[in-house]
């Protein structure tokens, strides 16, 4: 099921694969989306919905699978629900859920702006005494702190236990309501629900695909949750052909999440050291982030903590200073890129580096991101071309329309050159984790650079411009581990000389021994002792010897092809692999046979000792679990990480071992996916009295105004998306003439019903507008769009790809100046895939 | 040797037009001229070419477009009938072809591999292979003063090499091998077609235009994807309109012979 | 909608077109002139004389012309030696190719013609031209007439052939008829030619005009009868020659101006048993005119 996702037109390499699976393997695919796009056309079925009533449909889904005579007869998965989610657990008897309070968990604060989880929480037994009370080492601190075990009840019969309370939340979500709600045919969507159930099972695994449909809501976190409690729910978790498959952004975007360019994690998914959390001190931060964790996989946090400092300053973090933490940056808020643009327009952020971003064009309300831009004192942008961005000082639409004048600009803008991928040494890390080196081809032209000669050049004068400060700020400065130099061999054939060595960056992310240099073939080998220099502690083993590089390593197989890339953690591809046996360790199945336990298979330990049994994976696969565990041993009650963790809790990242149908922690919207309407939405919310997500983050400033609910001014639904000619802003595709001519210009989707009543003519000019701006583009008439009836009310819905600028070889007005800095409140993604407008036949005319 | 040729199974095109971008990348084709114009305030020209005709903006083969991928959308109104083809298209290599068969300097050749090229140093520009293609397929390059098609990447199969177009294919789309080898994977996927329902589907390119080395498999009737159904080659007809203009010429021969003939004379004898 | 037919070669009228016409109609004048000297018709050697000379000024302007629309003009000598000098070279399936060859020996023999009547006219100066026609007056005059009249006919009638031998909807809607609606225009056409210049020149004798009005008028009505026969085999595959600036040039120009008013202009003057002077400069103007205007008129509807 590909849902949230136009993986045809978005991810059109990768869609190969469920091509071959559906002409090769006799494959089902069904695409639910809001249009019919080059997605649908390849899909079996295509089941059209609202947009933005995903988790209606998904909820309905769940709610029909757990009354479905299939799911409470075939015994698999009440043994894959009960063992291997938290189905069984109790929770806290003061919570309370939407069905209670209209659309509200417990716990909302008083002003309605924030949750509480303290109602949420797991029902545990007494904790357990401490097997040490003179603590010597951050292990040592966490196992003082060991909680109690959760409680359960097997049978799933306690009103409290989470099987319970999740067939509550969803007892309404009906094929009736998914038709009401989603506008999407009753019929169509009991043949999804019947298509996934019966080709989910012991023999037969279903997967589910979405990309940025899902995640561009102000629920979008949520709707990804509604689609991991399906799959839990179908024990499609952990086991081959499963899985939800998240379609991150080319090339590398999971790449550069690892290595953590977002602004609140470290990298390896550890968190920022953060002013308002109790981070104070290195062990405050160490306990705050662990202790949570510490019965999971995550009970190693201080090792990959300290590993990591050590990478930042070498020689300099020593434990004494701990480790150079109190000279790390701290955040003190969300400085994700909505708030940032907000501060920025604020005067509190000068000075600016944009690169592979054009905020001009993609960025939400970029009206008014291109107005805060011009609050700079300074911005440096590194492209292949003078972006929107790099020139919006000049001929950006408020220049043009005399709203803004250059003369009154401050902001001095740098504009350098950068180079292609094919100009540089590197590594992507795609959509499955799977990383993969690619070469250097040639040297860019003239004075463009690589991302990574940039950084590091700039670091290296840094450090110079700093050496003989005398300030103790300038310490992370003057210490800064930070040598890369090329051995000659590396930069032999090319012009330029002083390219920083890919091999030593990756080995230093790979991490290595302190003393000699050695690459470490495993993260279990990181010590929390300063001995051991890592950089993303998830991408160990890339480097597992010297020279040697996985991610060069191109050996394919007919299926899960190990022996191609390196694929993190530890080249597993299938996390929780665990889960593809049954409690007893064998195969749920031949046919789906990956990870299983093999009783009389000889294993050497560490110290010589021989043992039997162990968990193995003829296909090379990578075994995301304690190798030698057996599936009858009992975790220790006052141990930690893999100590804790019983033979048969295969979600080994999870602090109970199980996987999470209910959210006791980690979430600021509710433990459980709820409906909730857009927060920009033409209609009311058909489920409950609460209207959109409670805590959704808004922006109420000048310049960024928001429509009401049912606005009449507003009727029409309006999603942003791109295609596959164009790549995001458009920076790497419509300068070149090649890409602009297939898609020269921005158009408006839109179908025959809404266009005859507006008058609006095929590939002629209409307008469309929101309070934010106007934007005229060609209109499209097609009967790939198509009204929906919602809860008897006639609902028109248009799509905007939003690829077009003002520079380049294919120009077009810039369709997020139409739209607005709403965002989810967990990860403050923007809500670009829905929001509403106006349209009209003829161009834009006058001031947008 | 077999002929090289490509098998193109438009029931797993996504129409995502990587076989235009590679072809134009490899054969160094640039934008077509006429997609393009000059726009105040810019040192480059500007694409111009929105149609409005689904996700078809290059419209058709040219020149500078030697592939060119096709969308038909297929919907009723109330949408219980709801189909967007794609099929990508491009010169043919037909066995009996009509360029070639027009070309009066022999700059249209058939290689040992079986596709037919465009020799650029011996093309005159005459264009009369232009209108002899059934297919639309060749066309003139006012820039180089010649015509232009796809050449099986003539270099590339030379050398061992598939076409960038199906090199580019990310689903398998677009196959290129020896003729022999694609008809039967054709025949199989036909097969197969035919068992999950489509029972429209059909192979195209078996024996029109005396075989095509380029042959596809639709899933609707050809003129859909816009492929004439029976295609003519016109040399087919040669004979009979020479053999109509000859008789005229006798025609108007005995005609004349009969209008000048001396009779005023024997008029005026008597 | 979708291209269901192939490219149109985007072949300019004032160079494609006119040349069918000059070349019909200098083709049209050798072979009524060239007949009549085969035939021995001794009665009309003026009107042969007169075709001579028209047919090989005429045809000299037409290699200009097919050149000049040729993407590259300085490849031109590849239609006869393609695989680089020495090596000479004819596609038997191409018109275009076999035209011109026809084209060049139609040339030859149209200008020994003309060498011939320039000598019998004693207007021959050149002592260089003098000797080419000494050398081929050893053959009888007849010999190269008849090669002449062959490939007159040929390259009147191969550009109709050349249409219909193509993927284009008008030209291939109108297979077969095409050549054989050129050979009667060019006959047509030439005859009229003959006529306005040996009226001018006021060297028309009544018998001469009527015989030539009498090859001329069952020629154009078997014209009319071609477009109509044409028309009906094209179908709706015809209407781009029946619409717009081609259909006015069609319709108005070659089948009212060219066909029917001189039809009916020779049909009124029918009672002085043939027209005066006058009255055949304006005729053959029509005709002439007309005939234009057919070609142009099927050369551009083929390619809209």
């Amino acid at each position: 099921m590909i849902m949230g996702s136009n993986m045809a037109e978005c991810h059109p390499v990768a869609f190969r694969w469920p091509l071959k699976a559906k002409t090769d393997h006799g494959a089902v695919l069904m695409h639910v989306d809001p249009r019919f796009t080059r997605t649908s056309a390849m899909c079996d079925l295509h089941v059209p919905i609202r947009a933005a009533t995903d988790i209606t449909f998904l909820g309905g889904l769940i709610s029909y699978v757990i009354h479905s005579k299939r799911w409470n007869t075939d015994p698999f998965f009440k043994e894959y629900v009960v063992n291997y989610t938290n189905a069984a657990t109790l929770v806290n008897p003061d919570f309370k859920d939407t069905e209670d309070l209209n659309g509200l968990f417990s716990g909302l604060s008083e002003d309605g702006k924030a949750y509480s989880p303290a109602t949420w929480t797991y029902q545990r037994h007494p904790a357990p005494a401490p097997p040490v009370t003179e603590p010597k080492t951050f292990t040592d601190m966490l196992l003082q702190r060991v909680p109690g075990r959760p409680k359960a009840d097997p049978s799933l019969k306690d009103p409290h236990c989470v099987f319970q309370i999740l067939k509550r939340h969803y007892q309404r979500y009906t094929p009736e309501m998914v038709e009401k709600v989603c506008g999407c045919p009753k019929e169509k969507f009991v043949k999804v629900a019947e298509t996934l159930l019966n080709n989910s099972g012991r023999d037969k695994t279903s997967n589910i695909v979405y990309a940025v449909g899902w995640t561009q809501h102000t629920v979008g976190v949520q709707i990804i949750r509604c689609a991991g409690l399906l799959q839990e729910l179908l024990g499609n978790i952990g086991r081959p052909g499963g899985g939800i498959l998240a379609l991150r952004g080319h090339a590398t975007i999971q790449g550069s999440t690892d290595i953590a360019t977002l602004y609140h994690s470290l990298p390896g998914y550890l968190n920022m050291p953060d002013a308002r959390k109790n981070h104070d001190t290195f062990k405050d931060f160490i306990l705050t982030e662990s202790v949570p964790l510490m019965t999971s996989y995550w009970g190693n946090y201080p090792k990959f903590a300290v590993s990591y400092f050590k990478a930042q300053w070498g020689g300099a973090a020593t434990k004494e200073n701990d480790y150079g933490y109190d000279y790390h940056p701290k955040i003190t808020g969300d400085h994700s890129h909505l708030p940032m643009f907000v501060d920025m327009m604020n005067g509190r952020i000068k000075g600016f580096f944009v690169m592979g971003q054009n905020p001009a064009v993609g960025g939400q309300n970029a009206r008014y991101q291109r107005k805060a831009l011009a609050k700079l004192d300074w911005m440096v942008v590194r492209d292949y071309f003078e972006t929107e961005t790099a020139a919006f000082w000049r001929n950006s639409p408020e220049v043009k329309e005399g709203e803004v004048k250059p003369a009154d600009i401050k902001t001095e803008v740098f504009f350098l050159p950068a180079a292609m991928v094919s100009e540089m040494e590197g590594s992507f890390t795609n959509t499955q984790r799977l990383i993969q080196q690619h070469e250097k081809a040639a040297d860019p032209p003239d004075d463009a650079r690589s991302d990574i000669w940039f950084t590091y050049q700039l670091g290296k004068s840094l450090k110079k411009m700093y050496s003989t400060s005398s300030h103790d700020r300038d310490w992370p400065i003057k210490n800064l581990f930070w040598d890369y130099e090329p051995d000659a061999s590396e930069v032999a054939t090319f012009r330029i000389k002083d390219e920083p060595s890919a091999y030593k960056l990756l080995k230093e992310i790979n991490g290595y021994t302190w003393d000699d240099k050695k690459p470490l073939p495993t993260f279990a080998n990181l010590k929390e002792d300063g001995s051991t220099v890592c950089g993303a502690w998830i991408y160990t083993g890339v480097i597992p010897e010297e020279g040697v590089n996985k991610a060069r390593s191109r050996k394919a197989d007919e299926w899960i092809s190990p022996g191609w890339g390196f694929s993190w953690p530890a080249n597993r591809h299938i996390m929780y692999n665990r889960a593809s046996a049954d409690l007893q360790g064998r195969p749920w199945s031949e046919k789906k046979k990956l990870v299983y336990w093999d009783p009389k298979k000889e294993v050497k330990t560490p110290d010589g000792k021989v043992t039997r049994g162990s968990w193995v994976a003829p296909s090379g696969e990578g075994i995301d679990f304690l190798p030698t565990k057996a599936p009858s041993f009992r975790g220790k009650d006052n141990g930690i990480a893999f100590d804790w963790l019983s033979g048969n809790d295969p979600f080994i990242m999870r602090p109970d071992g199980k996987a999470w149908l209910f959210a006791p922690a980690g979430l600021v919207d509710g433990p459980l996916p709820t409906h909730y309407e857009p927060y920009e939405s033409p209609v009311a919310n058909p489920l409950y009295k609460q209207q959109s997500n409670p805590v959704a983050k808004t922006w109420k400033v000048p310049g960024n105004p928001y429509h009401k609910v049912a606005d009449p001014d507003f009727p029409i639904i309006v999603s942003t998306y791109r295609l596959t000619e164009h790549h995001l802003s458009g920076v790497m595709t419509r300068w070149l003439p090649w890409l602009a001519e297939l898609m020269p210009e921005l158009f408006c989707e839109i179908s025959p019903e809404l266009a005859a009543e507006k008058g609006i003519k095929n590939a002629e000019y209409m307008t469309i507008e929101t309070a934010r701006g106007k934007v005229q583009a060609r209109a499209m008439v097609t009967r790939r769009m198509r009204p929906f009836t919602v809860d008897g009310k006639t609902v028109h819905e248009i799509g905007l790809p939003w690829h077009w600028g003002w520079q380049g070889r294919a120009q077009s007005d810039v369709v997020n100046n139409l739209s607005v800095l709403v965002a989810d409140p967990n990860v403050t993604i923007h809500e670009g895939k829905v929001f509403t407008c106006n349209v009209r036949a003829g161009k834009r005319g006058g001031a947008a | 040797m077999n002929a090289k040729g490509m098998f193109v199974d438009t029931s797993i095109c996504t129409g995502c037009k990587a076989c235009q971008v590679a072809c134009k990348e490899w054969n160094g084709l640039s934008g077509e001229p006429s997609h393009f114009a000059k726009k105040a305030g810019y040192p480059y020209r500007v694409a111009n070419n929105f149609s409005g005709r689904s996700y078809d903006n290059t419209q058709n083969l040219s020149a500078t477009d030697w592939r060119h991928v096709r969308f038909i959308e297929q919907f009723n109104a109330d949408r219980s009938e709801a189909r967007w083809l794609f099929a990508s298209d491009s010169c043919k290599h037909c066995n009996n072809a009509g360029c070639l068969n027009a070309c009066p300097v022999q700059a249209i050749v058939r290689t040992d591999l079986g596709n037919v090229f465009v020799k650029q140093e011996v093309c005159i520009g005459c264009k009369y292979c232009i209108p002899a293609c059934p297919y639309g397929v060749i066309s003139f390059d006012q820039r180089t003063g010649t015509v232009h098609k796809c050449t099986l990447c003539n270099d590339r199969i030379h050398n061992g090499l598939g076409t960038a177009c199906a090199k580019a294919c990310p689903t398998g789309s677009i196959a290129f091998g020896d003729v022999p080898d694609l008809k039967m994977r054709a025949d199989a996927r036909l097969v197969q077609l035919k068992k999950l329902g489509y029972e429209k589907a059909n192979i195209y390119g078996y024996d029109e235009a005396g075989g095509l080395n380029v042959f596809y498999l639709f899933l609707d009737k050809p003129e859909v994807y816009g492929q004439p159904e029976k295609p003519v080659v016109p040399q087919d007809r040669l004979h009979i309109s020479s053999g109509v203009t000859v008789a005229a010429a006798i025609a108007v021969a005995v005609g004349a012979a009969i209008a000048f003939r001396e009779r005023g004379e024997k008029k005026d004898k008597p | 909608m979708m291209a269901l037919e192939s490219q149109a070669p985007h072949w300019e009228w004032y160079y494609i077109a006119l040349y069918f016409f000059i070349g019909g109609v200098s083709a049209g004048a050798y072979f009524i002139g060239s007949l009549i000297e085969l035939l021995g018709y001794e009665k009309h050697r003026e009107v042969s004389k007169a075709a001579y000379r028209i047919a090989f000024p005429l045809i000299c302007i037409t290699p200009v012309l097919l050149i000049a629309d040729l993407g590259r003009p300085e490849r031109f000598w590849h239609l006869f030696f393609s695989n680089g000098p020495g090596s000479i070279y004819t596609n038997h399936t191409s018109p275009l190719s076999v035209g011109t060859w026809a084209l060049l020996v139609y040339s030859g023999m149209s200008f020994l013609s003309f060498l011939n009547v320039q000598v019998e006219d004693g207007r021959l100066a050149l002592p260089a031209l003098k000797k080419v026609h000494e050398m081929f007056s050893r053959l009888p005059h007849k010999v190269y007439a008849a090669i002449g009249s062959f490939f007159g006919f040929f390259v009147a009638g191969y550009t109709g052939v050349l249409l219909n031998t193509t993927a284009r909807p008008l030209w291939a809607g109108t297979d077969p008829w095409i050549g054989a609606l050129f050979i009667v225009s060019a006959a047509s056409t030439g005859a009229a030619a003959i006529a306005l210049v040996m009226a001018r020149r006021q060297a028309l004798a009544p018998d001469t005009a009527r015989s030539l009005q009498t090859f001329e008028q069952p020629v154009m009505i078997a014209e009319l009868a071609i477009i109509v026969v044409m028309l009906a085999v094209a179908g709706r595959y015809a209407v781009p020659l029946l619409t717009g600036l081609s259909g006015v040039l069609f319709l108005g120009g070659a089948v009212l101006l060219g066909l029917l008013v001189p039809l009916g202009r020779q049909f009124m003057a029918r009672a002085g048993t043939a027209e005066r002077d006058g009255g055949v400069i304006i005729t053959s103007a029509f005709i002439l005119a007309g005939s234009a205007f057919l070609r142009i008129a099927l050369v551009q509807a083929g390619q809209s």
